[in-house]
């Protein structure tokens, strides 16, 4: 059994198909990445998976268990939770609580969320601003801040869009550090990127979409390799 | 580590209603101590549409019609069944929170203008309903109602009494999980649901909260007054709730209390210029919404913090 299982997975806005019947499986403990031209259906996709949108047919197992009916805080709780392209936070309120909130509303007791939170603020090299209001810290910070709201308690699979886009090197490092210390203790990813080298370095496996469907299911290097996702992807110019 | 800005807020009102409590050993003029029970009534049902659009980011315009309803359960109780106000009160809380319930499970899943321009719907309908309802409400005639107490200073001081209540109830539920969803609802309804809040059923909780002390505040106010009317569903009464939070700070603790006895008792002292009242809140709401988002409370915060120590 995978621990999240896509299939044939479809949605339509009138006559555009922005998922075409998507199709794969994503196993317990693996990384994968997600990439695909602007408009592919990333985005989409990620929406139906975390419950934002309903899809038109197919469906998706969590652990077994179809979640494709589901609302957005039944899945979290279920243990799938999700990273935003744009940063959602809760800007009035502290990093602090943000992470409480998370882990509160994922089933943590009191004194659990606030150890948890404590660690990860840590972690996540947020010690100076944790009693700032979420919405005064700068764009990286609250990526980082999102992101420990994803792990208040650990998720069966990680959905993270964009994680890297402009984000500090120095963040970046932190998220990424974070991301394979986990994923070597067994946490499940799944990426979606445009940052090429990141999605080289951390994620194994790739997927590539491309209006709507997967073009390319397989070993990163490959999928980079292959032409139909050089032409998708890069306009039809070959990678050096 | 931060103060805890609740607990700030919450000492503070509790401090501003000790000093209410003194004022009837200085003032005695039953015409001024009605003035400040009204605006404690005002204080209720700003402290109520506080949590719902402060803490919460829900835009009700049915604060006063929900005080309408209170105040009718309780009456009508009393008018047709002669049942005793003491037991009309807790009948008045039940039912504004149980039709406050159901709407809240109908307009939660509205958002912004559609959430606002639904709940006006619903209190204009209800109060055309109990105007036009004659052989049972008595329309615009109104209702007499028996009072709960013989002596205005004692309807002071229950109303400081429950305005206690009510303070301690909000900071206590604040510092609890759903203070924290209800926060997080307010700030990001898809965020708080993507990290597992149910975000309509912690919204629809905020409403019935905030109905019920609408119509516990329209059930005392009924009693205090002995005569309900369907012009305490005015819109124009939920115009000076609002004006009432944002003056006095929204999403504070202690902005509506500021606000409601403010704004009511510079009403007043404006009455004999004519009527100027509305004309001058509503100013002042533009000016507050367009510079000073947290209110008064905002200001006094800034300046406190701006003090050289």
């Amino acid at each position: 059994m995978s621990c999240l299982s896509i299939s044939e997975v479809r949605k339509s806005f009138g006559g555009l198909h922005a998922v075409d019947g998507v199709s794969f499986d994503v196993d317990y403990g693996e990384l994968i990445g997600l990439i695909g031209p602007n408009g592919s259906g990333k985005t989409t996709l990620l929406n139906i998976l975390s419950g934002h949108q309903p899809p038109d047919s197919g469906q998706v197992l969590l652990d077994g268990r179809p979640i494709h009916r589901l609302k957005p805080e039944q899945i979290a709780q279920a243990g799938l939770l999700r990273m935003f392209q744009l940063t959602r936070v809760f800007r009035r309120m502290s990093a602090f609580d943000n992470l409480l909130t998370a882990g509160r509303a994922l089933g943590l007791d009191h004194a659990e969320a606030i150890a948890r939170a404590r660690q990860l603020i840590e972690e996540l090299t947020l010690t100076r601003v944790r009693d700032l209001d979420a919405g005064q810290l700068s764009g990286g910070q609250q990526k980082l801040l999102e992101f420990g709201c994803c792990f208040m308690r650990p998720p069966k699979i990680a959905l993270l869009d964009e994680p890297f886009a402009a984000v500090h090197p120095t963040m970046k490092e932190t998220l990424a550090g974070f991301i394979r210390k986990h994923h070597a203790e067994g946490q499940t990813f799944l990426i979606v990127s445009h940052d090429m080298p990141v999605i080289v370095e951390l994620c194994p496996r790739t997927v590539c979409m491309n209006a709507g469907s997967v073009i390319a299911d397989e070993l990163t290097r490959a999928v980079l390799n292959d032409p139909v996702v050089i032409e998708a992807y890069l306009g039809g110019e070959v990678a050096a | 580590m931060k103060t805890d800005r609740n607990a700030v807020e919450f000492r503070l009102s509790l401090a501003l209603l000790a000093l209410v409590a003194l004022i009837p050993a200085a003032v005695s003029n039953p015409y001024w101590l009605g003035v400040i029970i009204v605006s404690m009534y005002f204080a209720l049902l700003a402290a109520g549409w506080n949590l719902l659009a402060g803490y919460t980011g829900q835009f009700s315009m049915a604060p006063a019609c929900f005080a309408m309803i209170g105040a009718y359960a309780s009456g009508l109780l009393s008018y047709h069944w002669n049942v005793s106000p003491w037991i009309g009160l807790p009948a008045a809380i039940i039912v504004s929170a149980a039709i406050g319930m159901v709407l809240g499970r109908i307009v939660m899943r509205l958002r912004g203008p559609y959430l606002a321009l639904t709940t006006l719907s619903f209190a204009e309908i209800m109060r055309l309903v109990i105007g036009n309802s004659y052989s049972f409400t008595r329309g615009d005639l109104g209702l007499n109602v028996p009072g709960l107490f013989d002596s205005r200073l004692v309807y002071y001081y229950v109303f400081v009494g429950v305005l206690v209540a009510v303070q301690t109830g909000l900071f206590l539920l604040l510092r609890t999980k759903a203070g924290l969803y209800l926060r997080a609802i307010r700030d990001d309804e898809i965020a708080a649901a993507s990290r597992g809040v149910d975000v309509v059923f912690w919204k629809t909780a905020a409403f019935t909260m905030s109905t019920a002390m609408s119509g516990l505040a329209g059930a005392l106010y009924g009693g205090f007054s002995q005569l309900v009317s369907p012009e305490l569903g005015l819109i124009a009464q939920t115009g000076l709730v609002i004006c009432m939070v944002v003056i006095g700070g929204i999403g504070s603790l202690i902005g509506p209390l500021l606000g409601a006895f403010l704004v009511y008792a510079s009403s007043e002292a404006l009455r004999e210029v004519g009527g100027v009242q509305l004309i001058v809140f509503s100013f002042l709401v533009i000016v507050f919404a367009r510079f000073y988002r947290e209110g008064l409370w905002g200001l006094a915060k800034r300046a406190f913090m701006r003090k050289p120590a």
